[in-house]
């Protein structure tokens, strides 16, 4: 492979990150190249021991998504992160998707369960004083505010668990993190 | 799929010596990378992403060296807590080394 065909299929495989950070990267293989060139090693050499550029895309992009999750927790980044992982075979999809979707779905229920209740607590506050409750409107009006305080701060609660459950994946997944192995399976 | 030992332990200490050429003189990836392929066989292109997670991490910092010819070279350093880092692993290394030279020695 030639210097050229390398670094166009680095650039390819790391489509999609920050234009600052491609940049950066790829000015980091060039400039290997040049010195291997100084050291008089020729291009096919140098690409053959940087090792498939395809795969460094990948786990340099893996890097970027963590790296991104650790710096803000959304949702997206999230994802992103578990997607370059498992790209990477960091994550054992195998193994590791049962589990997830179970934890995933029991969060999921909870989160139902959490706005029901909170549309359920706006309704009795806004509408229960209007319907001659027992216990008169003051108590429909204030147990309408408690349903809905209960329902916030389970939630919170529920976003503070999802944080933790990403955090742990991210962590199993540096745990299986195979940065040498394919430059060595290819030497 | 089966990992060798050999592939295990180099892992593990891949980051504990760039930590080590460092703490001997600021250092440009390439000097690296050559440095561990000839001494610990360790595949070149691993030298990116791993130089790029300790710079993540705080253990190391770059700053640009103009050169003669081509572009300004990135040179990396320690940080504060790179040496620290450093420190810490040293330590964990030697005990470690020390305790199956204790038992491999005393076996043979």
């Amino acid at each position: 492979m030639t210097r050229a065909e390398f670094i166009t299929r680095l650039r390819r495989g790391l489509s999609g990150l920050p234009a600052t950070t491609i940049a950066d990267i790829v000015a980091d293989h060039e400039a290997h190249f040049a010195d291997a060139q100084a050291a008089g090693r020729t291009e096919a050499e140098v690409a053959a021991a940087l090792g498939d550029p395809d795969r460094l895309a990948r786990e340099l992009r893996a890097e970027a998504g963590l790296k991104q999750w650790e710096e803000k927790k959304s949702p997206s980044n999230a994802m992103a992160a578990i997607i370059a992982l498992i790209g990477l075979g960091a994550i054992d999809v195998m193994f590791l998707l049962p589990l997830l979707m179970g934890v995933l779905a029991t969060l999921f229920g909870f989160l139902v369960a959490v706005v029901t209740i909170f549309f359920v607590g706006g309704f009795i506050f806004a509408a229960g004083p209007l319907t001659l409750p027992p216990g008169g409107p003051v108590t429909a009006f204030l147990s309408g505010i408690g349903l809905m305080a209960t329902a916030t701060f389970i939630g919170s609660l529920l976003t503070l668990v999802t944080v933790g459950v990403f955090n742990a994946v991210v962590w199993y997944a540096r745990l299986h993190f195979r940065l040498l192995k394919p430059a060595m399976e290819q030497a | 799929m089966p990992e060798t030992i050999e592939i295990q332990l180099k892992k593990g200490v891949l980051a504990l010596c760039v930590l080590a050429l460092l703490s001997h003189a600021d250092s440009y990836a390439y000097e690296i990378a050559s440095r561990l392929t000839k001494d610990i066989d360790m595949g070149e292109g691993t030298i990116y992403p791993l130089m790029r997670r300790m710079q993540s991490d705080g253990l190391v910092e770059t700053y640009l060296v103009e050169s003669q010819s081509g572009p300004p070279r990135k040179y990396y350093r320690l940080t504060a807590a790179g040496r620290q880092s450093l420190e810490q692993q040293k330590a964990e290394w030697t005990a470690f080394a020390n305790a199956v030279n204790g038992i491999v020695g005393a076996a043979a």
